[in-house]
């Protein structure tokens, strides 16, 4: 056995704004498609990170939660947190479906946290809906 | 590929039987579970998906909602799991749900894009099924 990996899970809240929009389409498209969900609205989201990786020897740790906490609360929380998805660059031409917040959210946390050691971001848009994504 | 999972909720009545054994041998071989009783079930039904790059979304919500209440919801809520028709012949333990909700939910959805079902019997009880292909872990 090469290495004795493990997970550890921290999860995060943040609370923001959205609403489903594509500039290229007139309102009525967007209504089409999107129905209410082109209004804006918010969610109470929930982000849980999930670490992958070996139990170092001296900690007996994945990571360090303390850090994982200060990482993802600098990167994700500070920027999303009453906020309104809409106005980040982020989401600009990228409409802020759950999908695309995972994925967001993956990019924003995998070159700070490491693509080796990030293992799933979990999006839960409230406590019927969440998205998984697992890197490209 | 994101994976996304939508909670939903059903009650239902059930008693584990095997309608080939008496029941003598059923309440032997189930216990309490083999009297009628019933639970706050929830289902986890996981799609797979490339979130389109205009719309954004990987998933028609609203098809996955459609599909979950006609062909399983609307079956099952408030109803005893041994009468429901498209449950014949299951014993309808958790993992077995799983399994014949699986069944039922591929042809109502996208072709290959069912991921998981997650039966949630009680708080303490939670049941996935992916398909059935034998893994190996890793």
């Amino acid at each position: 056995m090469s290495a004795d990996l493990a997970y550890s899970t921290r999860r995060f809240t943040f609370s923001a704004a959205h609403r489903y929009w594509v500039e290229d389409w007139s309102p009525a498209q967007n209504a089409r498609v999107f129905g209410r969900l082109t209004v804006v609205h918010g969610h109470n989201y929930t982000l849980d990170v999930t670490i992958r990786g070996p139990i170092d020897p001296q900690t007996g740790m994945v990571i360090d939660l303390g850090e994982l906490k200060r990482i993802v609360g600098e990167a994700v929380v500070e920027r999303f947190d009453h906020a309104d998805l809409c106005a980040d660059p982020l989401f600009r031409g990228r409409v802020p479906t759950t999908e695309n917040l995972a994925v967001v959210l993956w990019e924003l946390l995998a070159p700070k946290l490491g693509a080796d050691r990030l293992w799933q971001v979990r999006v839960w848009e409230d406590p019927t809906l969440y998205v998984d994504y697992r890197g490209p | 590929m994101v994976e996304l999972t939508r909670v939903y909720h059903f009650s239902a009545a059930h008693q584990l039987r095997n309608l080939s054994l008496s029941p003598e041998q059923n309440a032997a071989l189930y216990g309490d579970c083999h009297r009628p009783h019933g639970h706050n079930y929830y289902l986890e039904v996981t799609v797979a998906g490339r979130p389109d790059p205009v719309t954004g979304m990987a998933v028609d919500l609203t098809r996955l909602d459609r599909a979950v209440s006609g062909a399983v919801l609307a079956e099952v809520d408030h109803h005893a799991l041994e009468e429901v028709p498209a449950l014949r012949g299951v014993i309808t333990a958790g993992e077995s749900l799983a399994r014949a909700f699986w069944r039922i939910l591929v042809p109502a959805l996208p072709a290959g894009s069912l991921r998981r079902v997650t039966v949630v019997e009680t708080a303490k009880n939670r049941f996935d099924y992916e398909g059935g292909e034998r893994c190996s872990k890793s």
